[in-house]
């Protein structure tokens, strides 16, 4: 299942390659997104591109692009984080999507997952383990060692939130704990479920399904009152479509097996009617044979001329 | 001129169903091929389709049946063959040698 893919360290220029493991769709994914110019270093292409865009790639990535002073900087510090990112472990990459519940499927490329870690802004590390708490950490910019002790971890991110967004973090919490409370929220939430995978087309139910926070609190928390209850009538929208979609594809798949079954119903009725038919005029010829065949004789025979 | 009509009902009959069927099933089968060649999409999936509920016919269902008109086409055939025999048959004695026999 694993593969192997070298990458060679541009940025240090002193020939070093990074060894990561990826599952195969994940490395054809990472060689068609990541070699869009064949022949070019990827430090080439980043340079190459406008200044919003690559402020936003930087932004998808977890970086603040308003730190880096020059287009170079900033050039170098996402071709920094990608490698960062391929040198991290995908499983705790995983743990840290499951922990914060962000959509993404199976065989999401490395950089995918970190796009959607950087979007995580939760503070309340429960359940996370303490490999995908590193790689948290690692990608909000904190300094942290694999073999660094979980308290030690937890403090460093605390510490790098600030002041003023610890605040603003806990008002969210109050005001999402009054609206959780006003809304009546107490609805435990399920457990995670990768989303399924674009290019199967199978659209497998099984393995659907969506990413919600556990409850309105965390998500005013995280996104702020009318961003939280945006997202939430967004999801509870998404979810209702998509329900009314399954209805009416299985529906739509009922009525295409009814008339598949009357169908064949009809078929075995038709051939049947034929062979019927057939044997009919087998057996209409065969007497009108026989009695041909009687009178032949008699003619021929029995009633001798003279 | 003797005309034996049961004879000619016989061979009247048997010509103009005959042609009648005939050009009846090709009209048919070849209105299906000229359809089914076609490009189109649909048409292709019609194709597909069609020789899926081939694939998914049971022989079982109506092997009774064609058995039975198996047999009926063998009983014809040996009908045919009789009738082929009865008219070989000489109804005049010839055992002087001064009468023909009479073959058809």
């Amino acid at each position: 299942m694993g593969q192997e893919l070298s990458q060679p360290d541009n940025s240090a220029g002193a020939g070093r390659e990074i060894v990561l493991s990826a599952p195969r769709e994940a490395v054809a994914a990472q060689a068609i997104a990541g070699q869009a110019i064949a022949g070019q270093a990827p430090s080439r292409q980043l340079a190459e591109l406008p200044k919003d865009e690559l402020a936003h790639l930087a932004e998808s990535l977890g970086l603040d692009s308003t730190r880096f002073k020059t287009q170079q900087d900033l050039v170098a510090g996402v071709h920094g984080r990608r490698q960062l990112i391929a040198a991290m472990d995908r499983q705790a990459m995983l743990d840290v999507v499951r922990w914060g519940r962000r959509p993404v499927t199976i065989n999401a490329t490395k950089e995918q997952i970190a796009q959607e870690i950087a979007r995580v802004r939760s503070m309340k590390f429960g359940g996370l383990s303490h490999r995908g708490l590193v790689v948290l950490s690692l990608l909000r910019g904190v300094e942290t060692a694999e073999g660094d002790p979980t308290p030690l971890v937890v403090r460093r991110l605390k510490r790098q939130e600030g002041i003023f967004s610890r605040m603003n973090r806990k008002r969210r919490a109050v005001l999402g704990g009054l609206v959780a409370s006003i809304v009546g929220e107490s609805n435990p939430a399920p457990d995670y479920q990768f989303l399924p995978d674009p290019n199967a087309g199978d659209g497998n139910p099984a393995v659907a399904g969506s990413a919600r926070p556990a409850s309105i609190k965390d998500e005013i928390e995280e996104s702020g009152l009318f961003g939280g209850i945006s997202n939430r009538i967004k999801k509870s929208a998404d979810q209702f479509l998509n329900q009314k979609l399954d209805e009416i594809e299985g529906r739509i798949d009922r009525k295409l097996d009814e008339i598949d079954r009357r169908l064949a119903e009809w078929r075995d009725k038709e051939i049947a009617n034929r062979i019927k038919i057939l044997k009919i005029t087998l057996w209409a010829s065969v007497i009108v044979g026989i009695f041909s065949l009687i009178y032949a004789y008699v003619t021929e025979y029995l009633v001798r001329p003279h | 001129m003797h005309v034996d009509f049961f004879d000619f009902f016989r061979w009247v009959l048997g010509t103009v169903v005959t042609i009648y069927a005939t050009v009846v099933t090709a009209q048919s089968l070849y209105g299906w091929y000229v359809y089914l060649g076609g490009q189109e999409r649909y048409v292709s999936l019609m194709r597909r389709y069609i020789m899926l509920q081939g694939l998914r016919l049971r022989i079982k269902t109506f092997g009774g049946d064609t058995l039975i008109c198996i047999l009926l086409t063998v009983v014809w055939i040996l009908l045919i063959r009789a009738h082929q025999l009865v008219a070989r048959i000489d109804p005049y004695p010839h055992s002087d040698g001064s009468r023909a026999v009479t073959t058809r």
